[in-house]
């Protein structure tokens, strides 16, 4: 690799690494917007969740007299690591600088890092909201975990890797068609991405003070600049799940390496699409279905595990015909 | 060994240089965890979690000791068991490879069952060291412990730079595990070191690496930025002030978590197939001065299935056998010829 080259593409990964940051409030704002718009309300402005951000970053932090260190640590440590895992998936163009850093299942442990960091700050102070928080985060974690293994196992079984970018340039070249083993994992990976990101049969986003909590229960004691860190996190991580969604099963316009400056403009323009797709659809689909009750919350978990193994059984009948 | 007998050997050495580095890895960290019971032992007096609590202000050195090694064996990076579970993962990725459909479909099963084992992992971690370390102290032994001295902090800390060099730099361990997958395989993985920033490559740069130093300096530079521009723009003033808890703080330490609460939703979904839990709510009628129960039984599979029948099997055996208690001298003389003839027998015809 010659130096300009190599100059280009760490230019290209710090230009992903600050765009992906950049654009996660947006999205939250446009599936917000989107789900307003569905119940008849004008909802915030596309930009309110900078302004939240702005505004939580310039108060005083409120911290409870028994907080320790950990409590502080976490927020940072969650930011900067769901930052990374963030940074690895391609999102407008394949083969940057460090794409090669981690794979699929590396990304995957990060934001199992993030969890459980967030999982113990929760246990910090000591109070019952943030015990019932981590208690069921870790339940399902540990029923999302195996069915993210197994839709990671389908799609590095067709693309012969588990480098996403690799990955991504195989599903670009069209090789692969059509597969129903796919569509399998396809399913499977928006289950898994819901429950991660307390989206709404799982967990709402947008309510307190509600016995079914999760995520917002284990954040309860959180406020000013702490806040703003786990909020941009999680605006980050459902910008992460997006991508991936996108990269592996529509990696379409996506840049390739190599490729010249105007493609990755090409790149960019269909990835900032995809996005808001992806946002749109999120919104309907929050808004057309109902939450469930917390134990029910397996059987949903259990239904992406089942169709990323029939998934992955399918590949090895269709390959052993 | 599956990949071995089908003549595989870089697939084997993969395999096996995964389960070997996992060995390694609980070795390290096993210790470390023990070694902080101890310390937590030895501070408070107390082995029961639920009595424990809060103990990352009374012994902050220990705490941070024994967080690094829960996220090792929660099989999180950048540390040591998150890279022998990624090249499990690999070497289970590689499984089409194999001819027989009955190991075909057996090993997904396996990586779902070892992404599950991680995932209770972390589940049982968090609940160890939150319970143990952080919240409010359940007793007064808790409240009052004191920081255990530097010769049994020192040995927790070493094992802990272990657990994270061995995490940022996998490859110096891949590699001197080599001669065991030579002498045993007569295959071995690639050499590791000397790849381009001492990435983890298992069989070629297209398939799969992982980076252990470069996701470390991710996370730090990453934390680092966070830092700055935090503390450049944001504002930097702390208040302390009681928990919120939506309102209604409760300062008894009895309203936290339990170890016991906090296993109960994982209970609730798997315990109801593995060890048959029930819970029975006794629940006196209003005006009762009972105070409410939660009774839990809980049944071991493998208690029931496997070490019952062979107690039982041996307990009918000896209440058989017992009858030769009360022979008399004659019929234990006739015992002992008949057994002699039937061990000369047994010796003549074996030659």
């Amino acid at each position: 690799m010659n130096e300009p080259a190599s100059l280009w593409l760490l230019l290209v990964q710090f230009a992903q690494m600050s765009l992906v940051i950049c654009l996660a409030p947006l999205l939250t704002g446009l599936v917000r917007k989107v789900k307003a718009r569905l119940q008849r309300r004008r909802g915030p402005p596309l930009l309110q969740p900078y302004r939240d951000l702005r505004r939580l970053m310039l108060k005083q932090v409120v911290l409870a007299e028994n907080a320790s260190w950990l409590f502080r640590v976490v927020p940072y440590l969650m930011l900067s690591i769901t930052w990374v895992a963030a940074a690895l998936v391609p999102t407008f163009a394949t083969g940057l600088m460090f794409n090669w850093t981690g794979d699929l299942i590396a990304i995957a442990g990060l934001l199992g890092a993030a969890r459980f960091a967030q999982a113990l700050a929760a246990l910090d102070i000591g109070t019952s909201f943030g015990g019932i928080g981590s208690s069921r985060e870790v339940m399902f974690a540990s029923l999302a975990e195996p069915a993210t293994m197994m839709i990671i196992l389908c799609v590095a079984l067709v693309a012969g890797s588990t480098q996403l970018s690799t990955i991504a340039d195989h599903m670009a070249n069209g090789a692969v068609g059509l597969r129903v083993s796919l569509a399998l994992a396809l399913i499977a990976l928006i289950i898994v991405a819901l429950a991660e990101n307390a989206r709404i049969p799982v967990d709402n986003p947008a309510t307190h003070l509600e016995l079914t909590m999760v995520h917002e229960a284990m954040v309860l004691e959180y406020s000013g600049r702490h806040l703003a860190m786990i909020d941009l996190a999680a605006f980050l991580k459902l910008l992460l799940y997006l991508s991936l969604i996108g990269c592996i099963f529509f990696p379409f316009g996506i840049a390739q390496a190599g490729a010249g400056p105007e493609y990755y403009l090409i790149g960019l323009a269909f990835y900032v699409m995809k996005l808001m797709l992806g946002g749109v659809l999120l919104g309907v689909f929050e808004m057309s279905i109902a939450k469930l009750r917390v134990f029910r919350v397996p059987n949903f978990l259990g239904a992406g595990f089942m169709l990323g193994l029939l998934g992955v059984l399918l590949l090895y009948v269709s390959r052993g015909m | 060994m599956a990949y071995w007998a089908n003549g595989l050997p870089a697939g084997a050495a993969l395999a096996l240089t995964a389960a070997l580095f996992h060995v390694f890895n609980h070795s390290v960290f096993k210790s470390l965890l023990f070694f902080g019971s101890g310390a937590v032992l030895t501070a408070t007096g107390e082995r029961d979690m639920e009595h424990l609590g809060g103990l990352i202000h009374r012994m902050p050195k220990t705490a941070f000791a024994f967080l690094v090694g829960c996220a090792a064996i929660s099989a999180l990076p950048p540390l040591n068991g998150f890279v022998s579970e990624w090249l499990t993962f690999q070497a289970i990725v590689l499984n089409p490879d194999l001819p027989q459909w009955g190991l075909k479909i057996a090993i997904p099963a396996d990586g779902a069952l070892l992404a599950l084992s991680a995932a209770l992992a972390a589940a049982c971690f968090v609940k160890a060291f939150g319970v143990c370390f952080l919240g409010r102290p359940r007793s007064t032994q808790a409240a009052s412990a004191r920081e255990v001295d530097y010769f049994s902090l020192a040995p927790m800390f070493i094992l802990a730079a272990i657990c994270l060099l061995a995490g940022v730099l996998p490859g110096v361990v891949v590699d001197s595990l080599e001669p065991v997958t030579t002498s045993i395989l007569g295959g071995r993985m690639p050499t590791q070191l000397g790849d381009r920033w001492l990435s983890l490559v298992p069989m070629s740069a297209g398939r799969s690496s992982y980076n252990g130093l470069l996701v470390f300096l991710f996370i730090t530079a990453s934390t680092l930025i966070v830092v700055f521009l935090v503390h450049r723009f944001a504002s930097n003033a702390i208040r302390r002030s009681a928990a919120w808890d939506c309102g209604f703080p409760d300062p008894r330490p009895e309203t936290q978590y339990t170890a016991e609460s906090f296993a109960q939703p994982i209970r609730r979904v798997f315990g109801s197939v593995v060890f048959r839990t029930r819970e029975v709510v006794d629940m006196p009628l209003p005006g009762d001065m009972r105070p409410a129960r939660i009774t839990r039984f809980a049944r071991d599979v493998a208690w029931d299935g496997l070490y019952i029948p062979v107690a039982a099997a041996v307990g009918a055996m000896a209440d058989w056998m017992n009858v030769l208690q009360f022979l008399t001298i004659r019929q234990y003389l006739a015992f002992v010829f008949i057994a002699l003839v039937a061990l000369l027998t047994a010796l003549a015809l074996w030659q």
